[in-house]
């Protein structure tokens, strides 16, 4: 139901590849994550296997939303810690939870605004709810 | 003077060591009254020595004479009632007594049943048993240092709970009480829920599993347990009853607050199941081979997650009361948590009036 891309799917040189490095920003091979929290409503990175992203994703799920998730694994964690750290201004707790392109939070934050209602206000003002 | 103080005090140079109501008593006797409670040991003892004391009396001085005088010709109905009181105070001294053996009884019992489930627990638990004492008494001070402080903490905590409830049921009860007052109160009560939950992340740095089994709690308590403590949406229910009368719009939001715990109670059971799967598979690894350490390694790294996901009940737990304090005006929640807490209480009291039921002889 969800798009979960992988991250290797997302590198310019194989097909069907969506994000588009620009020049000089980040090492060849890797994805622009600035471009992606950019361009999709929701993205959660989280650890491959985790369960508390099983948690998020179940969560936001439950809200009709569709979310991109990018699996994080030894090859890619590094890069995807610096360049979220850029990003953000700070090393991001995994899972991460980007809506409206910033980081909204981790499991934490996004049940506490599910629980205080604030979440689907968000979710609406990013586009990812089409009602 | 002395005759009207006479029947409240002894006067020391003759009978300093009596009481006041042994010399009543003694008094009875000597008066051949046989209205003594032949049951009530102080009288019985001043006995022995009333033989000796009226030959003193009899060559006392002038004032003395005067005063027993007095107390012989003391309406025998004022005898009589300070002779009840005596039966009273040594009934009531009875029924102290009996009341302190069954609470000894009770607390034998519980004492029984914390030795089988810490025996269990033993079994069961990630200590390495040969480093742990036989006796069960010390196995509070050989285990986990975290996890006993813990206990103490949580004790106390106990302790803090039942005084706060005991003050908001004055508060609430009483016509002058404010809204200021009560905001105290709310406010006060919210927070020492959070002192708990911040007392449970420690511990479940040094146990989970502990945390995860409710070790802490009562057996009643663990019936209903859900990931480290109580179950938010069960919150609700409870309160709900309580809380009335509410404006549509509380209703309303109540509503809401349910179906949004619901949901995100189903998602964490989920995903407590899912690590439940990961943990299991983790530590079943290649058996067989007589070597654990890889694999009961791995799962060692898996418990940080399940650390988390307390935490992350606990959170929840949070959210929801503090949910709740703001949907609700500041009267409601006092009564919430007054009736909250009460719920609590009634939990813990039934592990230990169940196991102090009397039992049928068989």
């Amino acid at each position: 139901m969800q798009k979960a891309l992988h991250y290797r799917n997302l590198l310019p040189s194989s097909a069907g590849g969506s994000a588009i490095p620009p020049p000089g920003d980040n090492q060849s091979g890797s994805v622009n994550l600035r471009k992606l929290v950019a361009d999709n409503a929701v993205v959660v990175f989280a650890r491959k296997g985790c369960c508390m992203c099983h948690v998020v994703k179940l969560l936001l799920n439950g809200h009709g939303v569709n979310p991109t998730v990018v699996d994080v694994d030894d090859h890619n964690e590094g890069d995807v810690t610096d360049q979220l750290s850029r990003i953000v201004g700070a090393a991001p707790q995994f899972p991460a939870v980007f809506v409206g392109g910033e980081l909204f939070g981790g499991l934490e934050q996004v049940m506490g605004a599910h629980i205080s209602g604030e979440l689907v206000p968000r979710l609406r003002e990013a586009r990812a709810l089409w009602l | 003077m002395m005759n009207s103080t006479s029947t409240q005090f002894v006067p020391s140079r003759r009978m300093g060591i009596y009481e006041p109501i042994h010399q009543m008593s003694m008094w009875g006797d000597f008066k051949g009254n046989n209205c003594l409670d032949a049951s009530t040991p102080m009288i019985l003892e001043v006995d022995p020595k009333l033989d000796n004391q009226s030959e003193d009396t009899s060559h006392g001085t002038v004032g003395h004479s005067n005063k027993y005088d007095q107390e012989a010709s003391k309406p025998p109905d004022k005898v009589l009632r300070r002779l009840a009181q005596n039966r009273e105070a040594a009934r009531k001294s009875r029924l102290r007594k009996k009341a302190y053996v069954q609470q000894l009884e009770s607390s034998k019992l519980r004492l029984i049943q914390l030795e089988q489930e810490l025996g269990r627990a033993r079994q069961q638990g990630m200590y390495t048993g040969s480093a742990l004492d036989a006796s069960p008494l010390s196995y509070a001070g050989s285990m986990n240092p975290g996890i006993a402080t813990f206990e103490l903490e949580y004790g106390h905590w106990v302790e803090e709970q039942d005084r706060q409830l005991a003050d908001l049921r004055n508060a609430l009860q009483s016509t002058e009480t404010g809204d200021v007052e009560l905001r105290i109160f709310v406010d006060g009560g919210l927070r020492h829920y959070c002192d708990l939950f911040k007392m449970k992340a420690t511990a479940a740095k040094t146990d989970v599993f502990y945390l995860m089994s409710g070790m802490w709690k009562t057996s009643g308590e663990r019936f209903f347990f859900w990931i480290g403590g109580f179950r938010p949406s069960e919150l609700l229910k409870v309160l709900l009853p309580h809380l009335e009368p509410l404006t549509e719009q509380q209703r309303l939001d109540l509503g809401n607050l349910a179906q949004s715990c619901q949901q995100a109670e189903d998602a964490l059971s989920q995903g407590m199941d899912r690590l439940h799967q990961i943990l299991g598979a983790a530590i079943a690894k290649q058996l067989g081979e007589g070597n654990y350490l890889p694999q009961v390694g791995a799962a060692i790294e898996k418990l940080d997650d399940l650390a988390r996901f307390v935490g992350q009940a606990d959170h929840l737990r949070q959210e929801t009361l503090q949910q709740i304090s703001r949907i609700l005006t500041t009267r409601q929640a006092a009564r919430g948590l007054l009736a909250l807490g009460e719920y609590f209480q009634r939990l813990r009291a039934l592990s230990s009036l169940w196991s102090s039921r009397p039992r049928e002889s068989s």
